[in-house]
């Protein structure tokens, strides 16, 4: 609003001081707010890669029945490290090769079971089923297990612990 | 000396005016019990304010500490059980008032021209609530809250397009620890107060604009929209004393009913988080069942209808609905569209959640005695899956003890038998349920049902393997504390029994890994409670929590019949 006895040289001075003061207000925030959404949005630094973790010995593993092994590994999440516990389906394959799944359900990421009375994975959360291959046979489940990368050295089997985005049709490490 | 203070301060902060602003406000057609709502719900966010800032005295937000930290509150601080309680059945209590306040608000047709943003508002506050309740339970890291963050924050993820970096915002990672922790932490205690405390602002100065919109326009010969000039007509009530009275009453009432609660349905104890225990059948709290059961309907490409789509639906319904329902009418008698609309909403809502919360979910994997377990260590030997039939399982658990066995030290007392100190375990407070079904899978079979045993050990002293129900008093001790300490010495470390060639030992579960320490702490609740012990027993109540009920409700009896009394000889007879 213009009052009448302003001249237009106030009226000038009062716009500049408006935009200085809209300019400087905007750098500010934007200066704080682009950061600070940045942080709240970022993943946390970790390394890249996950060593081979030995997780069982071949000779224990009984032949086509998966079998939870749990093992102890090092584990840096945030500021914290600890060992943590973690768990892995091992099926011992007829030619002495491993299949390794990871134990969280593709779906929205709860741990599953074996049923040996159906011969299925089965998750408790949303009712989505595995065959034994990993493949989905009911339920919600949009991908089928996740494989993890195992090799079986001097008769011992090491895997590489590594998890993945879930609910995706993809596979897509984290 | 009083008023000489009084005038100070009101010539400088002018408190009568305040008052008079914040009390004289005109009730159209008097003071009534269904307009004590909204005042209960400001009555039970302030308790959540102050049980909640007394909580955060206590409570730890990290990972490891979270579950302790509260069993430490609930169970060794006076009156922790108390300000526990409140919080948990406020903060359920909360979501059971704002559901009432708006069906009441709807009914009355509150919500229409020019109290639109007083409904807004509300549906703003309605949200703010259930954020509450939904960063609240995952505080407490225990299995329920735990996997209700989980669930919570993966149907999140699966919205298209911006799923997975509302997942990373709410979780501060991909994966569920500590900074997830932190953030719902901060969220809980900082954000959301301060949000609804503006929003509620924003309602209080909305809805004092026009004034409460009193009862609806009696029903009768069809008259156009009149409501103002009736609204005039209708007797005046004033909201001090007379809503104020019965507000008072209402918050009371639910006072009352929440110690109550407090006392005689103490929030159980799930256990403390646990990723590797599949014996946990992970559910939303109740108040997002209905959405947790209306995901089942929609699977495949069809989810994120389920997951994204069915709560924006309902957010814009509630949005919407001043804009939408445009019809001045406020009796809901001559409303019949509306009315019947929301109460089709309540039904399905109503009936999903009660399916959510019937729906086993699936078939509980620990009572199927069907998964099977190994450990690092010693991956030459992976425990069987105990399977009820004995034979099996003691044979399996002989192979397994004779690698794991402790040295054995004839003659000693019972507890110098075992090798080693107390695990973790030993000072989680478990949860009984959960041990039920763990034991059932990996005690019974030696053990026997409920701890009852009768399976012979050849070679061993007793010639039996012992008896769980009554378990060996030398290991109870002088509370649930000790009695855990003792007992997980042999769930840890796994034992041999005395005589000369015992044919059973007792495996080790802590040490192999065959259980997870909050499994340990599971099982330990459940063999607690067979003799008798509640591992979560309340070590330093302050005051009985039944003695403090009764002493609340003596009060208020007291003082009723009190009030009573002088009314009667206070009148002219």
């Amino acid at each position: 609003m213009t009052e009448p006895d302003e001249s237009p040289f106030t009226t000038s001075r009062r716009r500049f001081f408006k935009i200085l003061i809209g300019l400087f207000a905007s750098i500010n925030v934007a200066a704080l707010g682009i950061p600070f959404i940045r942080t709240l949005f970022s993943s946390p630094y970790r390394a890249e890669g996950s060593p081979w973790t030995r997780i069982a010995d071949l000779a224990a593993l009984p032949e086509n029945e998966p079998l939870e092994i749990r093992f102890e590994m090092p584990v840096d999440e945030a500021y914290l490290h600890k060992t943590v516990l973690n768990s892995a389906w091992v099926i011992r394959q007829p030619d002495s090769t491993v299949r390794v799944y990871s134990p969280v359900c593709t779906h929205l990421g709860c741990h599953y079971a074996w049923n040996s009375g159906t011969g299925h994975f089965e998750c408790p959360c949303h009712a989505s089923v595995f065959g034994i291959d990993g493949k989905v046979l009911s339920g919600p489940a949009p991908r089928p297990l996740d494989l993890l990368s195992s090799k079986v050295d001097n008769g011992a089997v090491f895997i590489k612990w590594e998890q993945f985005r879930v609910g995706n049709t993809g596979k897509i490490s984290i | 000396m009083l008023s000489r203070l009084m005038q100070w301060l009101e010539y400088r902060w002018p408190v009568s005016s305040v008052t008079r602003l914040m009390l004289d406000e005109e009730i159209p057609g008097g003071a009534r019990f269904a307009y004590t709502l909204g005042s209960s719900l400001l009555i039970v966010f302030m308790l959540q304010a102050i049980t909640g800032l007394m909580q955060l005295l206590f409570y730890t937000p990290s990972t490891e500490f979270a579950y302790d930290s509260i069993s430490y509150l609930r169970t060794k601080v006076a009156f922790g059980w108390l300000i526990h309680g409140l919080h948990y059945w406020g903060a359920n209590i909360m979501v059971v008032l704002v559901a009432l306040h708006m069906a009441r608000v709807f009914v009355w047709g509150a919500y229409k021209r020019p109290r639109e943003l007083t409904w807004l508002a509300g549906v703003a506050l309605l949200m703010t609530v259930m954020a509450f309740s939904f960063t609240g339970a995952p505080l407490h890291w225990d299995q329920r809250g735990y996997w209700a963050g989980e669930v919570g924050t993966s149907i999140a993820g699966t919205t298209p397009v911006v799923g997975s970096i509302m997942k990373r915002l709410m979780r501060g990672g991909e994966e569920m620890g500590q900074l997830t922790l932190s953030r719902f932490f901060v969220a809980h205690v900082a954000a959301l107060p301060a949000a609804l405390m503006a929003m509620f602002v924003v309602h209080i100065i909305a809805m004092r604009r026009f004034g409460a919109s009193g009862p609806w326009p009696e029903a009768g010969p069809k008259a156009g929209p009149k409501s103002g000039s009736e609204a005039k007509r209708l007797p005046k009530g004033l909201f001090w004393p007379d809503q104020v009275f019965k507000d008072s009453v209402t918050g009371s009432a639910v006072f009352i009913l929440l110690v109550g609660l407090a006392v005689f349905l103490p929030p159980s104890y799930s256990g403390q988080a646990d990723t590797l225990d599949t014996s946990y059948v992970p559910k939303p709290e109740w108040n997002f069942l209905f959405l947790y059961q209306a995901l089942k309907y929609f699977q495949g490409s069809l989810e994120p209808i389920g997951t994204a789509g069915v709560p924006t639906v309902l957010i814009l319904i509630l949005v919407l609905l001043p804009f939408i329902d445009r019809n001045p009418e406020r009796n809901p008698f001559r409303r019949p569209v509306a009315m019947l609309g929301a109460a089709g909403l309540a039904v399905i809502i109503t009936w999903l959640s009660i399916a959510g919360y019937r729906s086993a979910g699936f078939a509980i994997p620990g009572s199927a005695g069907g998964t099977k377990s190994a450990q690092a260590s010693m991956p030459e030997t992976p425990l069987m899956g105990f399977s009820p039939i004995a034979t099996e399982a003691v044979a399996a658990e002989m192979r397994l003890s004779s690698k794991t066995a402790a040295p054995r030290n004839a003659g000693q007392p019972d507890l110098s038998k075992v090798k080693g100190l107390p695990g973790r375990a030993a000072y989680i407070i478990g949860s009984a349920g959960t041990g039920a079904v763990l034991f059932k899978k990996h005690c019974m079979p030696c053990h026997g049902q409920e701890g009852v045993s009768r399976l012979p050990n050849p070679g061993s002293q007793d010639g039996k393997v012992p008896d769980l129900n009554p378990i060996d008093r030398d290991l109870l001790g002088a509370d649930a504390d000790t009695s855990a300490q003792n007992i997980d010495r042999f769930i840890q470390h796994g034992a041999v029994p005395e005589g000369k060639a015992p044919a059973i030992k007792m495996p080790s579960f802590g040490d192999t890994h065959t259980l997870t320490q909050q499994q340990i702490a599971n099982i330990e609740a459940y063999v607690l409670r067979l003799n008798g012990i509640e591992r979560a027993e309340v070590r330093n109540p302050g005051m009985e929590p039944r003695s403090f009920f009764l002493t609340l409700i003596s009060v208020y009896a007291l003082v009723l019949l009190w009030v009573g009394g002088s009314w009667k000889t206070g009148r002219p007879s």
